[in-house]
């Protein structure tokens, strides 16, 4: 996939990392829009409608919080949250307002740029059908709920388990909050995570390889889970 | 109240004299009970016996006239002079127990009697030879004599007693105070002892810097049993005591407090009932009581005030080693990016690719260096410096190993980690990012100090009540010494090596352990290698998941 037209807007009010992230996506084929303060960025995403935008939460006029969850009020633009905040609260606080990835500066260059192509495929690409997801060597039929290996042994997955895979695979490989998950599996009116810790564990049991080391249900600490599926597999169905 | 019948003192009962004193120095809580009682009788003990106490004169007269119903039947065998002693006798005795006036009608009315019932002419008061007024004279004076021997040594007696029960119930408060460590608890059991001795409410008002008065705050731990009421003060009176400096009475008695250079409060007592006057003995040990409570309060003060200084003594050493270490540690990678800098920028050096890449990397390398050093300190701080509230939750611990590893990733490539956890473990309450933390830091401190090929295994046993956390390698070891100093903050394994970082990452383990209730410490594997062991506390959860997993396998 080629990213020769892809747009990119950039929050950033520091004149030094703006060099740096114009050369870095310059360099490898995006169009770079910099904007130094809140105001003047949401402008630019009307006017140019970019592909991706990166937003620092410390801006001059206003907080980075505030331009995510204005720019959401209208567009599903893929955002991504570059930032010297560490604290899990403000994590959480950006992908609650909407943001699609965090990364904390100070940033090695090729993991953004990763981060930034990771996410653009995946907007392009559109929301996976929910049908058949392949994790690892089990794949498993969202629809029919079956889950099988490659060898042709069943994996019993249960009721609950399918509902948080399902939950999860629905939003791609995008973080889902502890709260969200809870919500959309258990419903409104439960507030403990002990059974969600529980349950993932269970999963990554069944379903990674190595569940000590698990390579597609990833913890994002403080914030909550996401899926990573296979790169390169497309999802049947 | 008063010891007015002499009995109590001459003859004891269960609760006086030798056995009481002994209670008295030996319980522990000496103010229940039989405590009372000992305390009433130490307090009251020197009081003198009012002049003209009638009781004691008809128990006077009883003397006379047993000594003579003795007497008489034996006068046909004794001779008048053995009569004569045994009227001494009787005054002996009588003085022994009675006070001074019963004891001269003793004296006179046992004259009397020998001279009515013995001297010829027998049941007159006429004296036939003259020789016997000589012996009824003499006989009066030495019986006068005795009598007042005997009270005086009574007297003697009785205020004995009462010094060393004084110094019995200034012994119980001085213990209790002694064990004390802060000044509530001190002002709490002063004010039981006050008011357990001297059937009073009290209370101690502390003075601030300025000199205002404030009521103690009750002790919470005591309980409701020891909470008294207080009594009524005026507090306007007691700041003026304040400024005297001296005892001084209005409708309570008012005590100040007098530390080494100012005065540290006051105590009020109010004797009950109210109108009661305390004599002038109940006085000076009440200015006793304060005076062990001041030097008790003056003991805690200084007590505080040490660990103060020992605190920011020990906070302005860290400073000083953080500032220096920092600079050190900081300054050397900035200069080497700044180097590299000025290189690449210069076009004079007209530098190939290959070595703009090196110098690139050698930038991109020291700022990472100086960032995660800075990582480092911050958090240290925020630990040692900072609130140390925890954000907790529940957490799986194979989920935060997990989160170590991939961390560290890169970092450990050359390494091989063995993950080693059961399967049943329990989820811990903790603060998820500090525990990856300790956990990083173990796994970042395997890389440097053991050599690439090592293998680092993690694993985890729940006790009891705890749960550990073991990373441990089959490296070279510890170094030698105590393995407690590796926790220190700016210690390094090898005290000469240029390996990154100002040696925090153990000191950061600890805090965050602690933070926990738990501790980290370090050790040698029996079959070599370092091992490094969180102890974290368990607490136990309600099985929230299990029920759902019932629910759930079911269906």
């Amino acid at each position: 996939m080629t990213e020769a037209m892809h747009l990119i807007l950039i929050f950033e009010d520091d004149q030094a990392i703006q060099n740096v992230l114009r050369v870095l996506f310059e360099a490898n084929g995006f169009r770079v829009v910099i904007a130094e303060t809140a105001a003047r960025g949401e402008n630019d995403a009307r006017l140019h409608r970019p592909d991706i935008v990166v937003v620092d939460l410390g801006l001059p006029d206003r907080d980075g919080l505030n331009v995510i969850t204005a720019i959401r009020a209208w567009s599903p633009v893929p955002i991504i949250v570059l930032t010297a905040r560490t604290a899990e609260a403000q994590r959480l606080a950006a992908f609650e307002n909407g943001a699609d990835d965090y990364v904390t500066k100070p940033f090695s260059a090729p993991e953004l740029l990763a981060r930034v192509r990771a996410i653009v495929r995946r907007h392009v690409r559109g929301e996976l059908p929910m049908g058949m997801l392949e994790l690892g060597d089990v794949s498993i039929d969202l629809g029919r709920r079956v889950a099988r290996r490659r060898d042709g042994r069943d994996v019993r997955l249960t009721p609950l388990e399918h509902r948080i895979l399902e939950t999860l695979a629905r939003h791609g490989d995008r973080i889902v909050t502890h709260a969200a998950l809870i919500k959309e599996v258990w419903g409104p009116h439960r507030n403990d995570s002990r059974a969600l810790r529980v349950y993932i564990g269970s999963l990554r049991r069944k379903l990674e390889i190595d569940p000590a080391r698990p390579k597609h249900i990833l913890t994002e600490l403080g914030v909550g889970y996401r899926l990573v599926i296979d790169a390169g597999v497309e999802p049947g169905g | 109240m008063f010891t007015r019948n002499p009995a109590s003192i001459a003859a004891p009962s269960p609760l006086t004299a030798r056995n009481l004193r002994q209670k008295g120095l030996a319980f522990a809580a000496p103010l229940r009970r039989a405590g009372r009682t000992i305390l009433r009788f130490a307090t009251d003990a020197p009081q003198p016996h009012p002049p003209w106490y009638w009781p004691d004169y008809l128990r006077a007269l009883a003397i006379p006239t047993v000594t003579t119903a003795i007497a008489f039947p034996l006068s046909p065998y004794f001779g008048l002079v053995n009569i004569v002693m045994l009227y001494i006798l009787g005054t002996t005795v009588g003085a022994l127990r009675l006070g001074r006036g019963p004891s001269v009608l003793i004296a006179i009315a046992n004259m009397l009697a020998f001279d009515f019932f013995f001297v010829p002419p027998v049941f007159s008061f006429d004296v036939e030879d003259t020789h016997y007024l000589f012996t009824l004279g003499v006989m009066l004076i030495v019986a006068l004599v005795i009598a007042n021997l005997m009270v005086s040594i009574r007297r003697h007696r009785e205020i004995a007693d009462a010094r060393e029960q004084r110094t019995a119930v200034l012994y119980a408060m001085t213990r209790e105070l002694a064990v004390a460590t802060d000044a509530q608890a001190m002002t709490a059991a002063a004010v039981r002892h006050i008011s357990a001795v001297f059937h009073s409410t009290a209370v101690v008002l502390i003075a601030d810097a300025r000199g205002c008065l404030s009521p103690m705050s009750p002790d919470e731990s005591v309980g409701k049993e020891a909470q008294r009421p207080l009594p009524a003060f005026d507090l306007e009176f007691a700041q003026e005591v304040v400024t005297g400096g001296e005892r001084c009475i209005k409708d309570a008695i008012y005590l100040p407090l007098l530390g080494s250079r100012r005065v540290r409060g006051v105590i009020v007592v109010c004797p009950q009932p109210p109108a009661r006057a305390l004599p002038a003995e109940q006085l000076n040990l009440l200015d006793a009581f304060a005076a062990q409570l001041a030097l008790s309060l003056q003991r805690a003060r200084l007590a505080e005030a040490a660990e103060a200084a020992r605190i920011s003594a020990e906070r302005a050493l860290l400073r000083n080693t953080l500032l220096a270490s920092i600079s050190h540690d900081l300054r050397t990678p900035l200069s080497a990016i700044a180097g590299a800098g000025s290189l690449i920028a210069q076009p004079e050096y007209a530098l190939n690719a290959d070595r703009r890449t090196t110098l690139g990397n050698l930038i991109e390398r020291k700022a990472r260096d100086m960032s995660h050093l800075l990582t480092n300190v911050l958090e240290l701080m925020q630990m040692e410096f900072g609130s140390a509230t925890l954000r907790t939750d529940w957490h799986a611990i194979d989920d935060l190993v997990a989160l170590a590893l991939r961390t560290n990733e890169a970092r450990l490539a050359g390494w091989r980690t063995v993950v080693n956890l059961p399967t049943d473990l329990p989820l811990i309450m903790v603060e998820a990012t500090l525990i990856v933390q300790i956990l990083s830091n173990l796994l970042e401190n395997a890389a440097k100090y053991t050599p690439p090929g090592t293998t680092i295994t993690l694993s985890a046993a729940v006790e009891e009540k705890s749960f550990s956390l073991v990373v441990a390698d089959d490296g070279p070891g510890l170094p030698p010494g105590d393995p407690e100093r590796l926790f220190e903050k700016f210690q390094r394994g090898r005290s000469e090596s240029n390996i990154v970082g100002v040696g925090l990452g153990l000191a950061i383990c600890r805090a965050a352990a602690r933070l926990h209730g738990g501790d980290i410490r370090a050790m040698n594997n029996a079959g070599g290698g370092a091992r490094f062991e969180i102890m974290l506390p368990v607490e136990t959860q309600a099985d929230a998941a299990s029920e759902d997993e019932d629910r759930d396998t079911r269906r």
